[in-house]
C-alpha cells in the first residue's frame, strides 16, 4: 500500500506563502496530476513529498508513514524530472543502475531489472550510450526507467514532457499511460497543460497561487468547475465568461449582458434567486455553441459578427463580437465559409450554461468558496 | 503630394570601407601583429639564453650559440632545489586549494542563508584588498607562526588568495550544472554529500580542470609572496631567477637560460589544459 496524504501542508519562503494548507488524500496506485500555471506552488507541493524542500507545517504520509523529517532517499519515491536529470557522466546502464547500487542490490538483480525496465520502455539499444548521444525522446524514456528499476512505492513526475516537442509529448503521453498499466504505481504528475492533465489523471488537483482550488475526476473538473479560475483553465479554447444581470421577472429570471438577453424558468435554477439584483458570470464553453436559431426551448440564442476565424481542418474556431464583448465558438463546420463581419445566431443548451459570482476573476479556495452557483444546475 | 527624396543607404565606416574579404584579411593581421607582439619576448628570451655571457647585448648581431648556460645553472644546487620546491608548492598548494575551492564555490552555488552570505562576504572583502597589502602582515604571521622560510609559509597565504579567487570562479561552473542531477541522485540513495561527491563533483571535472591548470600557473609564476614569505632555506624558481642581478653585474645569460627551463612545465601545462583553461577564463 502506498497511499500518499498530506494534512494541512504549506510552505513559507520568508513572508511568501508558496503553498497554503493543502489537504489531499491519494489512494494507492492512483494516478493525481497537479495542475495550475507558473508559480502555483504546484512543485513546490511536489518538491516537499519528494522530500526536497522542507515543510513549513502539517504532514505527509506515504503509506502509512509520516516522512517529514525523512530524506529523500528513505522516503521510497522515485522522481523524473523536467530536464530529465540524468547523469552525464554515466551510460545509460549506470544512469538505471545507479540507485540500485546505492542499495546495495546485487548484481545479477541489478542486471536483470535493467534488462526489464529497459524492455518495458524499448531502450535496450541505447544501454551503453551517454545521456547526450540520446534524443529528448529517449533521455525521457531512460529517465523513466530510472524510476521503474528501483520499483519504488511513489512515482513523481516534475513537469516531464514540457521539454518535448508537440509531437512527441501526446506520443509520450500514450506510453505513459501504458506505462502505468504494466507498471501501476501511486504517482503524482505536475504539469502546467491541462490536455496532459485531463488525458493522464485520474484526479486532477486545480491550484492557484498555493491554494487547491479544486480536485476531481478530469470530467467533473470539466463539467462542475468549482469557480471562474477552473473553468477557464480546464478545456480548450477557454470557458467563455460574460457579466450578466439578474432580475426576478414571475416565474422567470431574466438575465442581460452586452448583446444578450435571455430567461431562464427559476424553478430549474433556484440558486440565481439569491443573485437577483445583482450582476453573475455566466460561464459557456465553445465547444456548447452551435450556429442556427434554437430548436427547442431549452437552448437561449443570440447573435454576433464574426470577428476571426481559424481553420483547424476538421473544425472551425470562431471569434465572434456580441456588443463589446468577444467570445469563442469551436466546432463549426470547416466547409462553412465565413467572412469577416458576416452576421451569426448562434444557440447554446441552458444546461451548458454555467454561472459564477462575478467577481472580476478573483479565486476563492474550493473549501470555502462561494459557490459555484453552477452546482445542480449544469446537469 | 511631394514625394521626398530618400537618399540610399550607404555603407559607412572603415570596415565597410574593405573589400569584400578585407575584413577577414584585417582581423588575420591584427591577430598575427598581437601574437608577434607576445611572442617576441620569448623568442628573444631564447635567443638570449643560448648566447654566451659576452654576447647577450648583442645579441642580434651575434652568430655564436652554446647551451652551456643551461649545464651552468642546472649544476648549481639553488637552482635545481628552486625548481624542485617551485614544482613541490605549484603542486601543493594547486591540490589543496582545489579541496576547498571546489566545496565552497558548490555551496555558494547551491545553499542559501548566513553562513553562505556571510562566507561570500569574507570572499568578498578579501578580494577588495589590494594583493600587495596582504604581503607584509602575512610576513610577520608567518614570523609569529615561525613558518617562515617553509613550505607552509608559502602555501597557506597561496591557497587563501586561490580560495578567494577561485571560489567565484568555481561558483559559475557549478551555477552551470543542472542540480536536478543531485536531486535525482539523493532520491536514488545518495545523501547531499554523496550527491555532491559522486554526481556534482564529475560533472564539474572540466571546471575543476582549468581551475587545477590556472592555479598551477599562478603559484609557478607568483613572485611578489616568494620574494617575501622565503629566504635560504626555501628557494623558489622566480626568486632565484631574480638574483642573477647582484651587485657583482647582470647575469642576463644565466637569467634567460633559467626562465626557460622555468617556462617549459608552464608550456606544458599550457598546451595540455588550453582548451579547459579558454573555457574557464570565459566565466
Amino acid at each position: 500500500m502506498a497511499d500518499i496524504v498530506l494534512t494541512n501542508v504549506h510552505k513559507v519562503y520568508g513572508h511568501v506563502v508558496a503553498v497554503k494548507d493543502i489537504n489531499l488524500a491519494i489512494k494507492d496506485h492512483e494516478f493525481v496530476v497537479l495542475v495550475g500555471p507558473s508559480g502555483c506552488g504546484k512543485s513546490t507541493t511536489l518538491r516537499m513529498i519528494a522530500g526536497l524542500e522542507e515543510i513549513s507545517g502539517g504532514t505527509i504520509a506515504i503509506g502509512g508513514r509520516v516522512v517529514n523529517h525523512l530524506q529523500p532517499k528513505d522516503r521510497d519515491i522515485a522522481m523524473v524530472f523536467q530536464n530529465y536529470a540524468l547523469y552525464q557522466h554515466m551510460s545509460v546502464r549506470d544512469n538505471l543502475a545507479f540507485g540500485l547500487r546505492n542499495r546495495r542490490v546485487p548484481d545479477t538483480e541489478i542486471a536483470a531489472a535493467i534488462t526489464r525496465a529497459a524492455r518495458i520502455l524499448s531502450i535496450e539499444p541505447l544501454l551503453d550510450r551517454r545521456p547526450y548521444q540520446l534524443s529528448g525522446g529517449q533521455q525521457q524514456r531512460v529517465a523513466l526507467g530510472r524510476c521503474i528499476v528501483r520499483n519504488p512505492k511513489v512515482f513523481l513526475f516534475d513537469e516531464p514532457l514540457s521539454n518535448l516537442d508537440a509531437q512527441l509529448r501526446a506520443q509520450m503521453r500514450l506510453e505513459l499511460k501504458e506505462l502505468r498499466l504494466r507498471v501501476p504505481t501511486t504517482s503524482i504528475f505536475v504539469t502546467h497543460d491541462q490536455t496532459e492533465a485531463m488525458t493522464l489523471g485520474d484526479r486532477i488537483v486545480v491550484m492557484k497561487d498555493g491554494v487547491v482550488q479544486q480536485v476531481g475526476t478530469p470530467l467533473e473538473l470539466y463539467r462542475k468547475p468549482a469557480n471562474r479560475f477552473v473553468a477557464s483553465f480546464i478545456g480548450s479554447p477557454s470557458m467563455n465568461f460574460m457579466t450578466v444581470n439578474v432580475t426576478a421577472n414571475g416565474d422567470y429570471f431574466s438575465l442581460t449582458g452586452p448583446g444578450w438577453h435571455f430567461s431562464l424558468p427559476a424553478r430549474r435554477f433556484p440558486d440565481l434567486g439569491s443573485r437577483v439584483g445583482r450582476s453573475v458570470c455566466v460561464g459557456v464553453r465553445p465547444q456548447h455553441i452551435r450556429l442556427g436559431a434554437p430548436v427547442n426551448d431549452h437552448q437561449i440564442a443570440f447573435n454576433g459578427t464574426v470577428m476571426v476565424t481559424e481553420q483547424l481542418g476538421d473544425e472551425q474556431l470562431l471569434a465572434v463580437r456580441l456588443d463589446n464583448s468577444e467570445i469563442r465558438i469551436a466546432g463549426v463546420d470547416p466547409d462553412l465559409i465565413l467572412s469577416t463581419g458576416s452576421q451569426i445566431e448562434a444557440a447554446v443548451a441552458t444546461d451548458n450554461l454555467h454561472f459564477f459570482d462575478d467577481d472580476a476573476g478573483s479565486v476563492r479556495p474550493a473549501d470555502r468558496s462561494v459557490t459555484p452557483i453552477s452546482e445542480g444546475m449544469t446537469t | 503630394m511631394r514625394d521626398i527624396a530618400v537618399p540610399p543607404a550607404r555603407a559607412s565606416g572603415f570596415f565597410s570601407a574593405l573589400a569584400p574579404r578585407g575584413k577577414t584579411v584585417f582581423f588575420a593581421l591584427a591577430a598575427i601583429a598581437v601574437c608577434l607582439l607576445f611572442a617576441f619576448p620569448v623568442f628573444w628570451l631564447v635567443l638570449t639564453s643560448l648566447r654566451p655571457g659576452t654576447g647577450v647585448y648583442y645579441v642580434h648581431r651575434g652568430t655564436e650559440f652554446t647551451i652551456d648556460n643551461f649545464h651552468e645553472v642546472l649544476s648549481q644546487e639553488i637552482v635545481v632545489r628552486a625548481l624542485f620546491n617551485s614544482l613541490m608548492i605549484s603542486t601543493l598548494a594547486t591540490v589543496l586549494s582545489l579541496g576547498v575551492t571546489a566545496t565552497s564555490g558548490y555551496m555558494l552555488s547551491r545553499f542559501k542563508g548566513p553562513i553562505p552570505n556571510t562566507w561570500f562576504s569574507l570572499i568578498y572583502i578579501f578580494r577588495c584588498v589590494p594583493y600587495v597589502a596582504w604581503v607584509l602582515p602575512l610576513y610577520f604571521v608567518t614570523q609569529q607562526l615561525y613558518i617562515f622560510d617553509t613550505y607552509w609559509g608559502l602555501l597557506l597565504p597561496h591557497i587563501a588568495v586561490h580560495i578567494c579567487f577561485f571560489s567565484w570562479i568555481m561558483k559559475g561552473f557549478f551555477d552551470g550544472i543542472d542540480p536536478s542531477m543531485e536531486y535525482a541522485a539523493m532520491i536514488d540513495g545518495c545523501s547531499r554529500w554523496g550527491a555532491f561527491w559522486r554526481v556534482a563533483m564529475p560533472a564539474a571535472v572540466p571546471g575543476l580542470t582549468a581551475l587545477a591548470i590556472l592555479c598551477w600557473l599562478y603559484t609557478w609564476n607568483e613572485f611578489l609572496f616568494a620574494l617575501i614569505l622565503t629566504a635560504h632555506e626555501t628557494p623558489i624558481v622566480t626568486v632565484v631567477m631574480a638574483q642573477f642581478v647582484h651587485e657583482l653585474g647582470m647575469e642576463w645569460h644565466l637569467m634567460s637560460a633559467t626562465a626557460v627551463i622555468a617556462l617549459v612545465p608552464a608550456l606544458v601545462v599550457t598546451l595540455f589544459g588550453q582548451r579547459y583553461v579558454i573555457r574557464g577564463l570565459r566565466i
